[in-house]
């Protein structure tokens, strides 16, 4: 059993994420809005090295990245 | 919590006008007439305190019934994936050379009185017994970071912030569950560490684990649930975004009832400070005039004998 969003470098949660959202915006428009409210993340993150803080990066754009790396490895 | 907001000023005026007013009348007039200035500014400063924290007060309440919806939905997340592991009698693996992982959930945002330093001092409390060489830490949230970046600032690995504006969302903890999978180490054992929702006045931290695949392959009934080897790296994935949901959900829940009750004893403690400056201030002005009448008096007086 392949998966195609795998060799895609996804992870899963990243897979559920991606439909999650095809879903919400398959709604009908009054509840689209109000779905696609509870899609939204705006986090940012920092990593840590040596026991100083890296740059803040906001999450969504450095996993979408990661996740392209991790895709051309394989 | 009482004499928080008022300490500067407190620190300013007490040896001047706290004592006097009730001890002994003031002697010079330039003085007094300063002193009741003052006492006048202090309340107001103190009634605007009061102001903002009862907002502060009416705010928390109104999210917290939303806050405390979402924590009940996401309890079953956590809940049922956590099920599998309670069946398959999951352990973690003992004796290898792998770290642990910790995952702190606090928030960005304070006044909330002891909510994200007893989540710190668990956690160092944790680190302090169980040897911090074993662990490495991710953090989510400013305030729990800046705790542990001062006693453990080695250890960390990760960090979140820009989360506690809204109710946690499921993709929000999906985004931290993949970034956590993205660590270049392996992990024996995730740990999340939250604060568990008791009632509306208490909470306490608590654990909850997430096991990496080798962990889960081994456990004694595992082959009861037919899981391949192949979905097993997805599904531990998922469980980890489940149970960071249910932790980050439950652990909003108990800052923004905190928060309330923060705000509810800083207003009555703000009630209880103007009352008592409300009385100073009248027998300070009631001993100015009586203090001017006796001077009026005096050379009335003084002036009839002539």
């Amino acid at each position: 059993m392949a998966f195609a969003w795998k060799a895609a470098g996804l992870t899963y949660n990243r897979y559920l994420a991606v439909s999650a959202r095809v879903v919400r915006r398959s709604l009908k428009e009054d509840q689209r809005v109000k779905a696609e409210r509870r899609g939204e993340m705006e986090l940012k993150f920092a990593r840590w090295e040596n026991g100083k803080q890296g740059e803040h990066k906001n999450l969504a754009a450095a996993n979408a990245q990661a996740m392209a790396e991790h895709a051309e490895k394989q | 919590m009482l004499s928080r907001a008022a300490r500067p000023a407190l620190r300013a005026g007490s040896a001047a006008t706290i004592r006097p007013a009730t001890a002994t009348i003031p002697t010079l007039q330039s003085a007094n007439y300063a002193t009741l200035r003052e006492i006048e500014g202090r309340l107001k400063s103190i009634k605007n305190i009061q102001k903002i924290t009862k907002t502060m007060k009416i705010v928390a309440s109104t999210k917290l019934t939303k806050a405390q919806r979402a924590m009940t939905e996401s309890r079953s997340y956590g809940q049922t994936s956590q099920t599998v592991f309670n069946e398959a009698e999951t352990k973690a693996l003992e004796g290898e050379n792998k770290k642990i992982l910790l995952v702190i959930c606090s928030s960005d945002k304070g006044l909330c009185g002891g909510v994200h330093s007893g989540l710190s001092r668990a956690a160092r409390r944790m680190l302090n017994e169980e040897g911090a060489g074993n662990y490495e830490i991710v953090v989510i949230g400013d305030k729990s970071k800046a705790q542990m970046s001062r006693s453990n600032p080695k250890d960390v690995v990760l960090s979140f912030n820009a989360i506690g504006k809204d109710v946690p969302s499921f993709s929000d903890a999906q985004a931290i569950a993949d970034q956590i999978c993205l660590l270049p180490n392996e992990y024996s054992q995730v740990k999340i560490m939250y604060n568990q929702f008791d009632n509306a006045q208490s909470y306490h931290p608590v654990v909850i684990e997430a096991y990496d695949e080798e962990a889960i392959t081994q456990s004694p009934n595992f082959t009861a649930f037919e899981i391949d080897d192949e979905v097993l790296a997805n599904m531990r994935e998922y469980s980890l975004a489940n149970s960071l949901y249910w932790a980050l959900a439950e652990g909003h829940a108990v800052e923004i009832s905190a928060r309330r009750n923060a705000m509810d004893n800083a207003t009555k403690n703000a009630g209880d400070m103007i009352d008592k400056f409300t009385i100073l201030y009248n027998r300070t002005r009631q001993a100015v005039i009586t203090g001017e009448l006796v001077e009026i008096i005096t050379g009335a007086t003084a002036s009839e004998d002539m």
